[in-house]
């Protein structure tokens, strides 16, 4: 277990990267959007995993749509990591919930790792490069790093590559984060748990899971070329609701003898068993934004009976570090089991 | 984009997306640097794995170019195949563990694509006995197919021979490419390394100049991790 100064460290390393603190706030994805929504398992989610919201009765459903940065500055179009942190309210008042991010694989291993990725990637001031090194880039068959967006000075792309350069294991994640892009909408993108939880079937067998949420309506990207809008999304979620709902399935892997089950910097083979396991339906972005946007707090450890983390050292330092962010923000405590 | 770029930004951003550019860079910039960076030719087919989701639907991808670069070369192709339709479909069946396999023309090549459970040596195996026959008729209207035929009599040599030419399977994930490089390097480095990921571009263009053709990713698969014969008895098709 993670003890609480650790998680306090962690959360204070990540503010300390900020470039304003955002007090009140999540220190990492800061702006975000509350839904409401139904989820409903398959027919077959019952086979594999005896937790209350797959036995296929319509479960309530809290989403929060997020963009990965932190601070108050609103950069929808900007390539960036987008969240989304799912709450199924299931009975007694309690919850399971399920954090997803964009990014298919993290970059760091474990709690170290951590601490040495956010001394390396701080925050740099960011610049157009001189057109005469995009020369010499190309005569390398280097692609010259992007232009920076309009109002952008400072990022931790910098650090985050001599990072990924050092540590092979990191390469995977930060490559993804370097050509992730901006998605059309909050609703036509994938979202992965990265970490490995252990389902339980009605026989009692453990199976080890990762957990995508794949949207109905497609992937789709802005162009990145285009100089990007900096807020759109909310509008967009609004807009899309409005006509109609949105609806992601949720897909479940299921590892091997053999797979990186604590590892969440290793993907799986695309060749694991896939079962679908149910499809939510968000129908209207929440009126109380406060409540269903800002103070609702998330725990990727809060599970219903049936699941279970795995010993992924970073979920393991999640479960603290989420408490204790949420306690910072004076966040809406919430049940656990 | 910014506003505060010049006419000499904008150029240097446009040059790499025109055709010119690409020309004289695989005409002279490749060439250089594929001198200057070794890049040896990654090995065809699923990498080696004892894990079972790793030994079903895996995908043999073979490229075989005919001696004959006529139509009249590929109308012999296609009829050796169109002859033999009965002894391929009762070979495959008689196999069992083939999901799809096809049969494709492209440019001068007769390329064979299948999904397949189990080791590649013994699906190879497999093929020599119900037919190899067709195999021989195929083969021996393909660059250097006289040297393995008849395949009956060669069976290591022939494995070996559809094995050189099975497509390189790229990864799922561009890093990974550069583990499968690593790997046939023999570099083994652990954390802290010394590596350049913006040289991944060049690695990869390189790679594709060693492998001229090779299979992107490891395919989607509407069911992954089941084998034919797991399919054919849940949907009750008995063999």
């Amino acid at each position: 277990m993670v003890d609480t100064s650790t998680a306090k460290r962690l959360v204070q390393a990540i503010i300390d990267n900020l470039e304003q603190p955002v007090p009140g706030r999540r220190p990492v994805h800061t702006i975000g959007i509350g839904v409401k929504g139904e989820f409903v398992a398959s027919d077959v989610a019952r086979a594999y995993c005896i937790a209350e919201h797959f036995n296929g009765k319509p479960v309530r459903v809290s989403v929060r749509f997020s963009n990965g940065l932190g601070g108050v500055k609103q950069h929808d179009g900007w390539s960036d990591v987008r969240g989304m942190a799912t709450r199924f309210h299931i009975s007694g008042e309690r919850g399971n919930d399920l954090i997803a991010t964009s990014l298919g694989e993290f970059f760091v291993r474990n709690v170290d790792d951590f601490f040495e990725f956010s001394k390396i990637a701080k925050r740099e001031k960011y610049e157009r490069r001189p057109w005469w090194r995009k020369v010499g880039d190309l005569l390398q068959l280097k692609i010259p790093p992007r232009n920076p967006y309009p109002n952008e000075t400072e990022n931790v792309d910098e650090g985050a590559l001599r990072y990924a350069n050092r540590n092979r294991f990191a390469q995977l994640g930060i490559f993804q984060v370097g050509l992730i892009g901006a998605p059309k909408s909050y609703a036509r993108a994938s979202y992965h748990a990265v970490h490995t939880f252990w389902v339980t079937d009605p026989h009692g067998v453990r199976r080890p899971v990762r957990f995508s949420w794949q949207p109905v309506a497609g992937v789709r990207k802005t162009n990145p070329k285009a100089v990007p809008h900096e807020k759109y999304l909310f509008d967009e979620l609004r807009d899309r609701l409005q006509r109609w709902p949105a609806r992601f399935m949720l897909m479940m892997t299921i590892g091997e003898a053999g797979d990186a089950l604590d590892d969440p910097t290793k993907p799986w083979p695309a060749r694991r068993v896939r079962v679908a396991m149910g499809t939510l339906t968000l129908i209207k972005v929440s009126e109380d934004q406060e409540a269903d946007g800002e103070r609702i707090s998330f725990n990727p450890c809060r599970l219903a009976p049936g699941i279970e983390v795995s010993n992924d050292p970073i979920l393991e330092a999640r479960l603290g570090a989420y408490e204790v962010s949420r306690e910072m923000r004076g966040g809406c405590p919430f049940k656990w089991r | 984009m910014p506003s505060d770029e010049g006419l000499l930004d904008r150029f240097v951003d446009w040059v790499p997306t025109t055709l010119v550019f690409k020309c004289v860079a695989s005409w002279t910039l490749v060439p250089y640097w594929a001198r200057r960076t070794s890049v040896k030719s990654l090995p065809g087919g699923p990498p080696p794995s004892s894990r079972h989701g790793d030994n079903v639907q895996c995908m043999m991808n073979l490229i075989m170019p005919l001696k004959v670069k006529s139509p009249i070369g590929r109308a012999e192709a296609a009829l050796a195949i169109a002859q033999s339709q009965d002894a391929i479909y009762a070979g495959l069946n008689n196999v069992g563990t083939v999901h799809f396999a096809r049969f494709v023309i492209v440019g001068d090549n007769i390329c064979m694509f299948s999904v397949y459970d189990g080791d590649f040596t013994n699906y190879i195996r497999d093929f020599i006995a119900t037919i190899g026959e067709v195999f021989n008729e195929v083969v021996k209207l393909v660059e250097d197919g006289e040297k393995v035929t008849p395949c009956e009599r060669n069976v290591e040599a022939f494995i070996q021979w559809i094995h050189e030419r099975d497509l390189y399977q790229v990864p799922d994930t561009a890093t990974d490419f550069l583990r499968d490089q690593e790997a046939l390097n023999g570099d083994r480095a652990v954390s802290p390394v010394n590596d350049d990921l913006t040289l991944l571009p060049r690695k990869m263009v390189l790679q594709l100049r060693a492998n001229k053709n090779v299979s992107l990713g490891s395919g989607y698969r509407a069911y992954p991790g089941f084998s034919v014969a797991q399919v054919r008895k849940q949907l009750g098709l008995g063999w």
